[in-house]
C-alpha cells in the first residue's frame, strides 16, 4: 500500500513537475519587462513585454473579450522584432501585396482587394489620396495629425523616410524587391513623405509599384530603429534576430504574450485611431490572438466547436457547416463560390524537359484543353471558386479590376472550358502525334509520356493533378503523377535546370495595385530563366521575346487603351503557345469565421465594402470595429 | 569479481563506441535527406512571390552563411562536435534564431510529462489485467483478450482520433486540442493546473488504451507459459499453497515485461508524436517532425543525440543491472 502512495506521488510530481517546467519558458513575468519604448542594450531576454496596465486578471482571459484566428502559421513564433524577417510572428507582422497586416505596426494605405482602393490609415486624406508628380516619377502624401505611437510621440515623415534607409541597409537582401522600382523615400518636412521612382528614360520603372509600397510596408519608429541598429552594432545579423521586445508601435494593439504554443496581442486603450480622423473608436476585442494547431485539420476541429473565430483555413465543404450542421459560420459571399478568388493555381510545362512534345504548343493545348476543369473544382476545391465557365480563363484574376484590362471578344475563340477529350484527340492527330505500338502516341518513334508532379500531401492539389493526368491517358498520353516531399518539390521547382517534373504545380500572384502586371511577369517573363533559387516565376523556363518586349512597355504605360491592347495581345499568346495552364481560381484568404462569440464580420451583402482579409489585413481590419458581441 | 570487472569493462567500451557511432550518424543522416533547408527558410520568408530573384538569391545567401553551411562538410562536422562537447546544438533553422537547446528545453518537459506517467500506467494497468487473464481464464478472458487485441491493435492515430471525435468533439468532455486552455496564460496556479490536466486526458488515454492492450496480451501469453511450466506442476505435487506458486509465475512472467518498460522509458522522448499531433500537443515529438519537414539539421541531430543516449544509457544499465543479478548472463558473453 505504502509503495502503491509513493508510486502515485512519484507520478504526480513528474507531471506537476513537466508541466511547470514547460510553462515557464514561454512565459514572462509582467512586472520583469521593460516598459514600452524604452530602449535597453538587449531585447533578447524575454519573449512578452507586460500587459496593459488596466488588464485586471491577465492570466486568464475571458473568452468574449478575445477573437482568435487560426491557419496563419504552422511554427512557433520568435519575437516581436518588426524590422526582421525571421520572427514568424504573422499574427503581428506579414507585409504582403494584398495588404499588410495591421493590428501592431501599420502602413500609410489599407489596400481593399475588393476594389482595387488605397484607403487612408497613417495617411491623410481620402481614398487613393496620394498624388503623383506630372511624370509620375514621385509619390507624395501626408500623415495624418492625430497618428501616434503607443509612446504618445507623434509618426512622422522622418519616421518613413527612416525606415526606407534602415531597410536598404540593413536587411539582409538589401530590400531589393523594393529598390529596382523606389530610389528614396524622402520627408519633405514633418507630415510629408515623398517617394522618388527609379526612373528609366525619364518615366518610373514602374509607378503601380510605388503605390503598393503603400499598403505593403509599415512605417517603422525612428528612434526604435535607431536603438536596434544602435544596440546590434550595425550588424544585420544581429539585428535580424533581435527579438525586438521593446518595439514600438502605432497600430491598436501591442505585445501580450508569446510561447511555443500562441501568441496574443492586446488593445493599447489610448490608441491613435480612436481619433476622428480615423476610426473614431477602439476596436471591439481586448484581446486577439493566434493559436498553433498541428495540422488544418486539427485548427478546424476547435473552429468548429467555436474556438476559434476566424480561419484561414481552406476548409472542405465548408457550405455544409451552417446549411447541414446549422452551426453559426459564415464566409463572404452566402453561396457559391463562397470566397473572392484571387489566385489561379497553374501547371508549368518544363521547357527544359528533354521530353518529346513539351517543346510543341499543340501537345501543350491540347493537355490543357483535354482537362476536366469542372471535377478539379469538385474535387480540389468543393466548388469554393469560380470555374472557367464563369469567368473565362486569361492571366486575369476573376476581379473586376482585371477583368477590364483586355478585350475579351479579341480572345474569345482561344479560351477554352476543358474537358474537349475530341477536339485535343484532333488536334493531337492533325500534327502526326499517332498512336504507337506503346499504346501512347509517340513522335519519331517516341511515346508522349510526362511525369505531373505537386508537393505530396497537398491533397487538393493532388486531386487537381489526378485529374490532369487522367486528361491525358484520354488523349493517348502516358502520365505517371509524381507527387514529391515540399522541401524536395519547391528545391527542384525553383532549380534553373530541373529535368525531374515535366508539368508541375505552383500558385500565381493574387490581388495587389501592381496587378495584373506583376502576375503576368512572373507567368511569362524570360529574365527569370536560368536562375537558380528562381521563386518569383516562370518556372516552366517559358521564353518569348514578343512577350518580353511587351512586358517591358507596360509598367511606363498610363493610356488605359493602350494598356488594353498590350494585355489583350499577352492574353492571345499565352492562350496560344500556352507555357502553363490555370487549374482554377482559388481565394487568396478565405476567411470563414464562426459568430458562436463575435458577429458583424464582413459580408457581401453588408453594403460596407470591406475586404474578407482576414479581419486584420489590409483594409479587411475595418472589421474588428464592426464587431459586437453575441446576445 | 575478475568476471565481473571483465563485463562491465566491455560494456562500457561498446556503449562508447556505439555513441561515437551515433553521433557520426546523426551528423550525416540529417544531411542525406533530400531537401534543401535554405529553400524552406526563403520561401517562407517571402521569396515566394517575390519581385526580384536577385533578392531570393541574396537572402539564400544570407542564410547560407549564417548557418554555416557553406562550409565544407567535414568542417561543419568538426564544428559540430566541438559544440556538442560544450553542450551546444547550435541554432534552429526552422525556428532561427532560437538555440536548439531552448527549442528541446521548452518541448521536453511536455513530452516527459505526458508519456512518462501514460507509460507507468498503460504498463501497471496491462500487467495487472493480463495475469488476471491468464490466472482466471473462462469468462473473464473470453472477454478481455478480444478487448485487448482490438485495443493493442488500433494504430496509435486511430485511437487518438477515436477519442478525438467521441470525447472531444461529440460529448465535447475535454478539450482536445493544445496543452493548456487557449485563453489562459502560462502561470502558478491550481486554476491553470486543472486547466492542463483537462487538456491532458485526450492525449494520455490514448497512449495508455493501446499500452494497456499490448502489455496485457504480452502478460497474458507469458503468465500462460509460466503456469503451465514444469517447476509450477511440480510445486502443486509437492502441496505448495497456490499463491505461492502464483507469485512466483507472476514474478517470473514480468521478467520481460521490465525490460520493454525498461526500453519503453528509454524511448519515451520520441514515443508520443502521433498523440502529440493529432491533439495539437505541445512535445518533443511535434518539435522533431517539424525539424525533419523543415530539414532542420541541427534539432534533428539534438533530438536524435538525445534519443540515442537515454536507449544506449538505459540498455548499459539493464545490461549492468543483469549482469549482477542472474550471472547465467554475464558468463553467457564468455562462452
Amino acid at each position: 500500500m505504502k509503495t502503491k502512495r509513493l508510486l502515485a506521488l512519484a507520478l504526480v510530481s513528474v507531471m506537476l513537475f513537466a508541466f511547470m517546467a514547460a510553462c515557464g519558458g514561454g512565459d514572462t513575468s509582467p512586472e520583469d519587462s521593460n516598459p514600452p519604448g524604452e530602449n535597453t542594450p538587449s531585447s533578447n531576454d524575454t519573449s512578452a513585454p507586460p500587459p496593459s496596465a488596466d488588464s485586471g486578471d491577465t492570466t486568464d482571459i475571458p473568452r468574449n473579450e478575445a477573437l482568435y484566428f487560426n491557419g496563419f502559421q504552422w511554427g512557433p513564433s520568435v519575437g516581436w522584432n518588426a524590422f526582421s524577417s525571421n520572427m514568424n510572428n504573422p499574427l503581428a507582422f506579414e507585409q504582403t501585396a494584398d495588404g499588410a497586416r495591421l493590428p501592431m505596426m501599420e502602413t500609410p494605405y489599407m489596400y481593399n482587394f475588393l476594389d482595387n482602393k488605397m484607403y487612408p490609415l497613417l495617411a491623410d486624406g481620402g481614398v487613393d489620396g496620394y498624388s503623383f508628380n506630372a511624370d509620375r516619377t514621385e509619390l507624395t502624401y501626408t500623415l495624418k495629425s492625430a497618428a501616434k505611437w503607443n509612446d504618445g510621440s507623434a509618426v512622422t515623415a522622418h519616421d518613413a523616410a527612416f525606415t526606407w534607409e534602415a531597410s536598404v541597409n540593413y536587411l539582409p537582401d538589401g530590400y531589393a524587391n523594393w529598390t529596382p522600382y523606389i530610389a528614396d523615400v524622402v520627408a519633405a518636412d514633418d507630415s510629408t513623405v515623398v517617394i522618388k521612382a527609379v526612373v528609366e528614360n525619364g518615366k518610373p520603372v514602374n509607378a503601380n509599384m510605388m503605390i503598393q509600397y503603400l499598403g505593403e510596408r509599415y512605417i517603422l519608429n525612428k528612434a526604435w530603429l535607431e536603438a536596434l541598429i544602435d544596440r546590434n552594432g550595425g550588424d544585420k545579423d544581429s539585428i535580424a534576430n533581435d527579438k525586438g521586445q521593446d518595439c514600438v508601435y502605432s497600430g491598436a494593439y501591442g505585445p501580450f504574450f508569446m510561447d511555443d504554443n500562441k501568441v496574443i496581442l492586446t488593445r493599447n486603450d489610448s490608441y491613435w485611431g480612436q481619433d476622428a480622423s480615423m476610426w473614431g473608436k477602439l476596436p471591439a476585442p481586448k484581446y486577439i490572438g493566434n493559436v498553433l494547431y498541428e495540422s488544418n485539420a486539427a485548427g478546424d476541429s476547435v473552429f468548429v466547436v467555436g474556438e476559434v473565430d476566424v480561419s484561414q483555413n481552406y476548409i472542405e465543404n465548408s457550405y455544409k457547416m451552417w446549411t447541414e450542421q446549422g452551426l453559426p459560420v459564415s464566409t463572404y459571399l452566402a453561396d457559391a463560390p463562397y470566397h473572392i478568388a484571387a489566385n489561379m493555381p497553374t501547371a508549368y510545362f518544363n521547357m527544359n524537359s528533354p521530353k518529346v512534345g513539351l517543346d510543341d504548343p499543340i501537345v501543350r493545348k491540347a493537355i490543357a484543353i483535354s482537362v476536366d476543369y469542372d471535377m478539379i473544382l469538385a474535387n480540389a476545391m468543393t466548388n469554393q471558386s469560380p470555374s472557367f465557365k464563369d469567368v473565362p480563363r486569361s492571366l486575369m484574376n476573376p476581379s473586376a479590376a482585371e477583368q477590364a484590362m483586355y478585350n475579351k471578344a479579341d480572345v474569345a475563340a482561344l479560351q477554352w472550358v476543358g474537358n474537349d477529350i475530341d477536339g485535343a484527340n484532333a488536334m493531337l492527330d492533325a500534327a502526326g502525334y499517332a498512336i504507337g505500338d506503346s499504346g501512347y502516341r509517340e513522335k519519331d518513334g517516341e511515346k508522349l509520356s510526362y511525369k505531373v508532379s505537386c508537393p505530396t500531401g497537398w491533397s487538393d492539389w493532388e486531386a487537381a493533378m489526378y485529374v490532369v493526368a487522367a486528361a491525358g491517358e484520354k488523349i493517348g498520353i502516358e502520365m505517371e503523377t509524381y507527387f514529391t516531399d515540399w522541401s524536395v518539390y519547391q528545391v527542384t521547382m525553383t532549380s534553373a535546370s530541373q529535368t525531374e517534373f515535366d508539368i508541375f504545380m505552383f500558385s500565381t500572384q493574387g490581388n495587389a495595385p501592381a496587378q495584373p502586371y506583376s502576375r503576368i511577369r512572373a507567368l511569362l517573363s524570360s529574365e527569370f530563366n536560368n536562375l537558380d533559387n528562381n521563386w518569383t516565376g516562370n518556372f516552366g523556363q517559358y521564353s518569348n521575346s514578343e512577350v518580353d518586349d511587351i512586358l517591358k512597355l507596360i509598367p511606363q504605360e498610363t493610356d488605359a487603351a493602350k494598356l488594353r491592347e498590350y494585355y489583350t495581345k499577352l492574353v492571345e499568346i499565352y492562350l496560344t503557345e500556352v507555357p502553363s495552364f490555370s487549374l482554377m481560381y482559388r481565394p487568396e484568404k478565405f476567411h470563414t469565421v464562426n459568430e458562436s462569440v463575435w458577429t458583424g464580420f464582413t459580408s457581401s451583402d453588408d453594403g460596407r465594402n470591406v475586404p474578407p482579409n482576414n479581419s486584420i489585413s489590409g483594409y479587411g481590419i475595418a472589421d474588428l470595429y464592426n464587431l459586437t458581441l453575441v446576445g | 569479481m575478475k568476471g565481473y570487472r571483465k563485463y562491465f569493462t566491455r560494456k562500457i567500451l561498446w556503449f562508447l563506441i556505439t555513441l561515437v557511432s551515433a553521433v557520426i550518424l546523426n551528423f550525416i543522416l540529417p544531411r542525406l535527406m533530400p531537401g534543401d533547408p535554405i529553400a524552406s527558410i526563403v520561401s517562407k520568408i517571402g521569396g515566394a512571390g517575390s519581385n526580384n530573384p536577385a533578392a531570393t538569391q541574396a537572402m539564400y545567401e544570407h542564410y547560407q552563411n549564417a548557418f554555416g553551411l557553406d562550409k565544407p562538410v567535414i568542417q561543419q562536422f568538426f564544428i559540430y562536435v566541438k559544440n556538442l562537447l560544450r553542450g551546444d546544438f547550435g541554432l534552429s533553422f526552422s525556428r532561427y534564431p532560437i538555440p536548439v537547446s531552448e527549442v528541446i528545453g521548452n518541448a521536453l518537459p511536455w513530452t516527459i510529462g505526458l508519456q512518462f506517467p501514460a507509460i507507468i500506467v498503460g504498463w501497471f494497468l496491462g500487467n495487472i489485467l493480463g495475469a488476471l487473464a491468464a490466472y482466471i481464464r473462462k469468462g473473464f478472458d473470453k472477454v478481455l483478450m478480444p478487448a485487448m487485441l482490438f485495443l493493442g491493435g488500433v494504430p496509435a492515430f486511430g485511437m487518438a482520433i477515436i477519442l478525438l471525435v467521441i470525447f472531444g468533439i461529440g460529448l465535447q468532455w475535454f478539450p482536445f486540442q493544445g496543452g493548456y486552455p487557449p485563453g489562459m496564460i502560462p502561470h502558478m496556479s491550481w486554476k491553470f493546473f486543472a486547466g492542463i490536466i483537462s487538456h491532458y486526458h485526450l492525449p494520455f488515454w490514448s497512449i495508455v488504451l493501446i499500452s494497456v492492450g499490448g502489455q496485457s496480451l504480452g502478460m497474458r501469453s507469458m503468465s500462460i507459459y509460466e503456469l503451465n511450466a514444469d517447476y509450477v506442476k511440480y510445486s502443486r505435487y509437492m502441496g505448495i499453497k497456490d499463491r505461492k506458486i502464483v507469485g512466483y509465475v507472476f514474478r517470473n512472467a514480468m521478467l520481460p515485461q521490465i525490460t520493454g518498460l525498461a526500453l519503453s522509458i528509454g524511448t519515451m522522448i520520441s514515443g508520443a508524436m502521433v498523440a502529440e499531433i493529432v491533439f495539437s500537443y505541445p512535445g518533443l515529438g511535434t518539435t522533431l517532425l517539424q525539424g525533419i519537414r523543415e530539414n532542420d539539421y541541427p534539432l534533428i541531430s539534438a533530438s536524435t543525440f538525445i534519443i540515442t543516449l537515454m536507449v544506449l544509457t538505459t540498455v548499459f544499465i539493464l545490461d549492468i543491472i543483469y549482469g549482477l543479478i542472474d550471472p547465467r548472463i554475464k558468463a553467457s558473453q564468455y562462452e
